[in-house]
């Protein structure tokens, strides 16, 4: 799960992080107002707050906005406002977001810090050595691919023991690293309030692209960028109530509360499976015969028939949706209960698209007994291939 | 011969209880699986299924001899459930919990470290020695004797893989779900490893995972093996891109090798054969 960067900070904040003074905003003029309110002088910094990175090098799509991106240093107070202005309710769009972009709902405006160097700093999981890394590097350009064929030389990492903090010996190595000569005590404790953050949230990522050093010494969290483990979401019940549900569909918001996953791509077929790998090759093996994938929905190892049902009903009501394959190869999911989901929508709503149902595995025979004697109007298929051909043709026959 | 699991192998089931486990202990006893103990930490009967249970793993091992757990724990309390086992000497754990969270693993990948207990999953479908025995959730009558060692990052594609084989007359020694979660206990090379020591495995099919660097390091560790068997790496390109963890981090953590097509080259200079999809797996595997 993500979180917005002002809401990072806050977090920062409580663990003695230095970070600029900033206050949110919904309209330009809160953003002006919060702006004064700041420093009487500035220069602030007006922040676009979506959940995607590269803000700095993105592009609204709304052309009132201009050709600048999503992170505005703004020298006037009238400079915030109309930056603001420019932001607000505009799609923002990234190398990280898709094409369309995300909605700009509120801006963070803060303090312009004058830093004398900046630096990309990052605690991530080695997902093989399950340890936790620190990155450090100059590179603050995340879409620098080139600065990735040379990775001992543009990044400094550093394997974070079970002792879950730095000496000052490995504080030093850090600055040595970036060729900065100043304190090793300061950059120690700044490195290990992170790594507090880190543990304390059961997060799997916070990157700061970049932190400020002052000509003074002090160390800034310019950035922040926490992501948390969604399986330790329990402890964090502060955390979960951050969540901003206009960053994900309706419907993904719907697949998510009942513990499944559904994703957007473009139009064409609805996919439903029980697993990444499978819904992987069933998109690659429609994109073989011709067909688009318009969604995916992933039970995973769903056994309640009332969630099941719900999430079936995701993608029989997506308009960009023209034919459905249900894909089920069931272990510890049950293909009966999928059968039944398939009967409560059908009596919901009706059958107007074509259904295409492959069941394999654990209660294969109950589940395809179950859909024959319903005199459903869907196709029931014996593999993969099979099952897309059969939807293929059975959507243009309704063309 | 087979890995891990034969009809021999004296299973405990931790959480055997809870109605999921229960469903498919049952269909695991049916099968042939030796299940002789269950653990309970609140039990209040005395058996389960006609399995005796016990308190505590330490307490079951002792009175039946089992070597191997199978949990099926809720994520909140499998963390103590697997270290329990561990710190009971088994000699293999297969977790078929999911939503464990991350630091919850690394804690158990630390105790791991220094144990001679193997981990397998979590998120796991499990393990099936075919027409012997099986730990996991594997739905029925799929899988076939045979000679073919499988090892898999993805549950669902598994299944498939196994449909396709079965097609052909390849039949399966046994067969070693992973787990599909970020972090996990065994890895490629492990299992790899113990495939290249049963005499009933002629070759080794490996199903890749979604994004993530395992098969990097299994590529640098295979290649440094003398005596092996062929592998054959079944890597299916992510055309979503919605699926995956690739941050710039996990980039830079990964040396910068993430795109698929970087690493099918890193696996083939290993000597592994890669395909990508499940076709030219089995032309692949025709050949052998």
């Amino acid at each position: 799960m993500n979180i917005h960067e002002y809401q990072a900070k806050r977090i920062f904040k409580k663990f003695g992080i230095n970070i600029p003074n900033g206050i949110i905003a919904y309209t330009p003029n809160e953003a002006r107002d919060v702006a004064l309110q700041i420093s009487e002088t500035g220069p602030w910094v007006v922040k676009a707050q979506i959940h995607a990175g590269s803000r700095d090098d993105g592009k609204f799509s709304d052309k009132r906005a201009g050709r600048k991106g999503g992170v505005r240093v703004s020298k006037t107070i009238d400079e915030v406002y109309t930056n603001a202005d420019d932001m607000l309710e505009n799609m923002l769009v990234t190398n990280q977001t898709d094409s369309k972009g995300r909605l700009v709902s509120r801006v963070y405006v803060e303090e312009f810090i004058k830093s004398a160097k900046k630096f990309y700093v990052s605690l991530a999981i080695d997902w093989v050595l399950a340890n936790v890394i620190l990155i450090v590097s100059p590179i603050i350009d995340n879409e620098d691919v080139g600065a990735l064929t040379d990775i001992p030389n543009n990044f400094f990492k550093l394997n974070i023991g079970t002792e879950r903090e730095i000496r000052t010996t490995q504080a030093k190595e850090i600055l040595d690293f970036m060729g900065v000569n100043s304190d090793a005590k300061e950059m120690k404790s700044f490195i290990n309030r992170l790594l507090k953050v880190f543990y304390a949230y059961d997060a799997t990522m916070i990157e700061i692209n970049p932190i400020g050093i002052a000509k003074d010494g002090e160390i800034w969290a310019l950035d922040a960028k926490i992501c948390f483990d969604r399986n330790s979401l329990y402890r964090h019940p502060d955390i979960t109530k951050m969540a901003d549900e206009s960053e994900v569909s309706e419907r993904e918001l719907i697949a998510l509360k009942n513990g499944f996953q559904y994703k957007e791509l473009n139009s064409g077929i609805g996919i439903i499976v029980n697993g990444d790998g499978l819904a992987i090759n069933t998109i690659n093996e429609a994109q073989n015969i011709g067909l688009d994938t318009a969604c995916f929905l992933n039970l995973k190892g769903g056994v309640d028939r009332d969630k099941i049902a719900t999430s079936i009903k995701l993608i029989m009501t997506n308009p960009k949706v023209d034919g459905i394959f249900i894909n089920i190869l069931g272990g510890f999911l049950r293909c009966n209960l999928i059968a039944d989901g398939i009967l409560n929508v059908a009596d919901d709503l009706g059958l107007n698209i074509p259904l295409v149902v492959r069941f394999e595995g654990t209660n294969k025979d109950e589940a395809t007994e179950i859909l024959y004697k319903s005199k459903l109007p869907l196709l029931i298929a014996e593999d993969t291939f099979t099952g897309l051909n059969m939807l293929k043709r059975a959507i243009e026959e309704e063309i | 011969m087979a890995i891990l699991i034969n009809k021999k192998t004296k299973v405990l089931v931790q959480g055997i209880t809870g109605t999921q486990a229960s469903f498919h202990i049952q269909r695991a006893k049916k099968y042939g699986t030796k299940i002789v103990a269950g653990v309970v930490p609140s039990k209040k009967e005395e058996t389960h299924l006609g399995v005796p249970l016990f308190k505590t793993v330490k307490e079951a091992k002792e009175a039946t001899g089992a070597n191997a757990s199978i949990v099926f724990v809720p994520a909140k309390q499998a963390k103590s459930a697997i270290i329990e086992a561990i710190d009971a000497n088994l000699d293999f754990v297969v977790a078929i919990t999911s939503g464990i969270s991350v630091v919850d693993m690394m804690e158990i990948r630390q105790r791991l470290s220094n144990s001679k207990t193997i981990l397998i999953g979590p998120n796991t479908p499990g393990i099936i020695t075919p027409e012997q025995a099986y730990m996991g959730i594997f739905p029925d009558n799929i899988h076939k004797k045979g000679e073919i060692g499988l090892i898999s990052r993805s549950s669902t594609l598994t299944y498939e893989v196994v449909l396709e084989l079965n097609k052909l007359g390849l039949g399966q020694s046994t067969i070693v779900g992973l787990g599909d979660d970020f972090i996990i206990g065994a890895s490629f090379i492990d299992i790899i490893e113990k495939f290249n020591n049963d005499a009933k495995t002629k070759a080794i099919v490996l199903i890749a995972g979604i994004g993530g660097n395992l098969e990097i390091e299994t590529a640098k560790r295979y290649a440094e093996i003398k005596h092996k068997k062929p592998v054959i790496a079944l890597m299916i390109n992510n055309p979503t891109k919605v699926l995956g963890y690739d941050t710039f981090a996990s980039k830079i953590i990964c040396d910068g090798i993430t795109e698929t097509e970087d690493k099918k080259d890193i696996l083939r200079q290993s000597g592994i054969i890669v395909v990508d999809d499940i076709k030219s797996l089995t032309n692949e595997l025709s050949k052998i």
